[in-house]
């Protein structure tokens, strides 16, 4: 039990009176360690505000444009830090805007601790200015949420929110707080303990053994075992224990979309990422491996297709933290409940040590056709105009797979995922689940104040980028070193995709008038230019890499460029098409 | 379309009637009949929800989703026969002065229901009972009387295990209020 007590001075005003609720809510915050939060003000959080006002030396609050944009930050931040990502907001429109982020968090399981001011107590209920019924919406997106109206609530709640966001399989906490919680004074000292269980919430971190152990007999039987390594590996930071299970049994690795960067791309056992836009082999030999190893991910249809079709030849072990996730798409015939790293720590010592060279070798055979139908023609720079594949090729060679890549939602995120070759762990930060548009340039932000040692660069497609361009304004303020690329086909390019091959080409409001981006950015007092053609690429993208601080640049790209390979909605993954 | 009987145990916090029953509407299935009380321990409710559905592995997954939520304690999904069940159903009959008389000993006997109000020209009747028995009692009622109101209460039911709640409860945690 881990118990803080604050110094006199801070619990006891001089006239001895105990705190208030918003005190304690900042007490609260410095107690779990929080020294950044992602916020916007309003009326119903002003005490917040104003006890915050006092804790500027030990919390960084970062002020955004728009609350959707503290969100995403938060989730950047959160997703490199592996800890909660805060949000400060206040009630009414100011809870509202922040519903995307956190649906998107809670289905890419980023944790997150959103506080949201509500109308005082009294007003609860009678239509008062600023007030919605923000427990109500949030209640089916969050992992827990909780409202405060007695300041006494303050400590222990806090703690509970801290613990629930960041333990088992992680999410976002909704805590609507009552402006009259947080004004009127406590009723004892400010204590405050870390949560560590619950009665009712108990997620399993070790797995059973026997559950290990069945696992382990499937794997050393297998001839065609097939690793897919989703999103719960890097959220377990279990990277090594997922190489070295791979290597001694000489298993070949799938990422998720999300997993991506769990394992370099270099690495011999890595052969290419799963779904509707992922590598050839690597969907088409998901129905041919003997024994599937799913780790940390959820079978989303975006990597199943037609389930109805999906492994049905092959054994499937589930290794998985949440346990609704367990058979809720795919039958698994070896469930492993726990921890990602738990569960491959329990694991390796029980596995035998195999090669499986041949079955290897067959990704390599599609690895080649697809490199000669749809890599080659992408980056050979021989189209007339641009191809996305070309920019995002030449900044994975120039950032030498290092950076961290912030994607939005869109061709230019699928692009991303082909063309850079991540060489470092935690690498990818994108909306998988959600598809949230808008999300990269503040979640590149966030990710950026989380991981300021690293290069972050945002991949954003035009259509994505207007969606929340006013945070170039908080890049700019909080002098992070953003890089942003634009690539602008003019078009809300997905969607005119798929117009042109399931709607005979009829483009129903997917062409956009764009404006200057370069302009746009200069006047938010961020530096940038345009890139017309690939003659000039190199030396755009050495010239934003050098720039001292945030960076937009825009790259125009062919307009009606198609992302293959592509699995068909509702098709099988083995029916994946080439063009 | 077969029953099932969905128990739940909560810790008792506003909100919760919500945040479980959006859980069935996000998957179109209709709610049968909900009832919630406290348990023998203080602090823990029990809710009992029927629903009807054609798959066991959906109503396995239903109930997987239920555990998820942070306040629920443990989760039951049964079959009618793992089950002793029963619930209360009032019916209000209409006897105005020189209508037909009250046969109040088919009602006690064969029906095993109760008159618990006299209103001037009104009577209330109480029975529990199955659904069956409650509606074999309602159809037999209306051939009678004019029925003015009808009203069930709900299923409420404890399991045939042997297990109790304590079963999966870590005991030290919760206070007895026997």
């Amino acid at each position: 039990m881990e118990t803080t007590t604050l110094p006199e001075l801070e619990i006891a005003p001089v006239d001895m009176k105990f705190m208030s609720g918003a005190q304690a809510l900042m007490n609260a915050l410095v107690a779990e360690g929080v020294d950044t939060i992602f916020g916007y003000p309003g009326g119903a959080i002003m005490p917040v505000y104003d006890a915050l006002y006092d804790f500027q030396d030990r919390i960084n609050h970062i002020l955004v444009r728009h609350e959707q944009g503290a969100g995403h930050a938060a989730q950047g931040y959160a997703r490199m830090q592996h800890r909660a990502g805060v949000c400060l907001v206040t009630s009414g429109p100011g809870a509202t805007n922040l519903v995307t982020p956190i649906a998107d968090a809670l289905i890419d399981s980023t944790p997150l601790v959103c506080i949201v001011g509500q109308v005082g107590k009294k007003l609860l209920g009678t239509d008062a200015f600023q007030e919605a019924d923000v427990m109500g919406v949030t209640m089916p997106i969050t992992k827990w949420n909780y409202q405060i109206t007695d300041a006494d609530e303050v400590p222990e709640i806090m703690a509970k929110a801290f613990y629930i966001a960041q333990s088992g399989r992680p999410g976002p906490v909704l805590i609507d707080i009552t402006k009259s919680a947080q004004l009127e004074l406590m009723t004892k000292p400010y204590r405050y303990e870390k949560c560590r269980t619950m009665v009712s919430y108990r997620p399993r971190i070790m797995p059973k053994q026997e559950q290990v152990e069945a696992a382990a007999k499937l794997i050393n039987k297998a001839k065609r075992p097939y690793i897919l390594a989703g999103h719960g590996i890097k959220i377990a930071r279990a990277e090594a224990e997922l190489i070295a299970l791979a290597e001694k049994a000489g298993i070949p690795v799938a990422t998720t979309l999300l997993g991506q960067s769990t394992i370099s791309t270099e690495h011999p056992l890595y052969v290419g990422w799963l779904g509707m836009h992922g590598n050839y082999g690597t969907n088409v030999l998901t129905d041919e491996a003997d024994v599937i190893i799913a780790i940390g991910m959820r079978f989303d249809d975006r990597v199943t297709g037609d389930v109805s079709k999906y492994i049905k030849q092959a054994k499937v072990i589930h290794i998985e933290i949440d346990p609704a996730e367990i058979d809720k798409i795919i039958k698994a015939d070896a469930p492993v409940v726990g921890d990602a790293k738990a569960a491959l720590t329990a694991l390796l010592p029980l596995i035998h040590q195999n090669d499986h060279t041949v079955w290897r070798n067959e990704f390599r055979k599609y690895d080649i056709i697809e490199h000669q139908e749809i890599t080659v023609p992408s980056l050979s720079g021989e189209s007339e105009k641009m191809q996305m594949g070309e920019v995002i090729d030449m900044l994975s060679r120039k950032t030498n797979g290092e950076a961290v890549l912030v994607t939005d939602v869109g061709q230019h995120q699928m692009m991303a995922s082909r063309y850079y070759q991540f060489r470092r762990p935690n690498s990818l930060v994108t909306s998988g689940g959600m598809g949230t548009m808008g999300f990269a340039l503040p979640a590149a932000f966030g990710a950026q104040v989380g991981a300021p040692d690293r290069q972050v660069v945002a991949i954003i497609g035009d259509g994505c980028f207007q969606m929340t361009l006013q945070e170039l304004g908080t890049i700019v303020q909080n002098k992070q070193p953003v890089k942003a690329i634009i690539l602008n086909n003019n078009f809300l390019g997905m969607v005119r995709q798929w117009q042109q091959l399931f709607h005979a080409r009829r483009y129903s409001f997917v062409e956009l008038q764009n404006p200057d981006f370069v302009t746009i950015a200069r006047g938010f007092g961020m530096d940038g230019h345009t890139c017309a053609g690939r003659e000039t690429l190199s030396d755009s993208l050495d010239k934003m890499l050098a720039h001292n601080g945030p960076y937009l640049l825009e790259v125009i790209v062919e307009k009606e460029e198609n992302v293959f390979p592509m699995v068909p909605s509702g098709a099988s993954v083995s029916q994946i098409r080439l063009k | 379309m077969t029953n099932y009987t969905i128990c739940v145990f909560t810790s008792n916090s506003i909100g919760l009637l919500n945040r479980i029953t959006i859980i069935f509407t996000r998957r179109r299935i209709n709610i049968e009949s909900l009832t919630v009380s406290e348990t023998e321990r203080k602090g823990v409710s029990r809710f009992t929800i029927v629903i009807k559905h054609d798959s066991r592995e959906e109503v396995e997954k239903l109930v997987r989703q239920i555990r998820k939520i942070v306040e629920v304690l443990a989760v039951f999904g049964y079959l009618n026969d793992e089950i002793v069940y029963n619930e209360i159903a009032l019916y209000k009959l209409s006897t105005p002065l020189g209508s037909k008389t009250l046969d109040v000993e088919t009602i006690n006997k064969k029906h095993k229901a109760w008159v618990v109000y006299w209103g001037l020209d009104y009577v209330v009747v109480e029975k529990t009972g199955n659904e069956t028995e409650i509606f074999d009692f309602l159809a037999y009622l209306r051939q009678q009387h004019e029925i003015l109101e009808f009203v069930r209460s709900g299923r409420i039911a404890v399991g045939k295990t042997e297990q109790g709640l304590v079963e999966y409860l870590p005991e030290a945690d919760w206070e007895y209020t026997l």
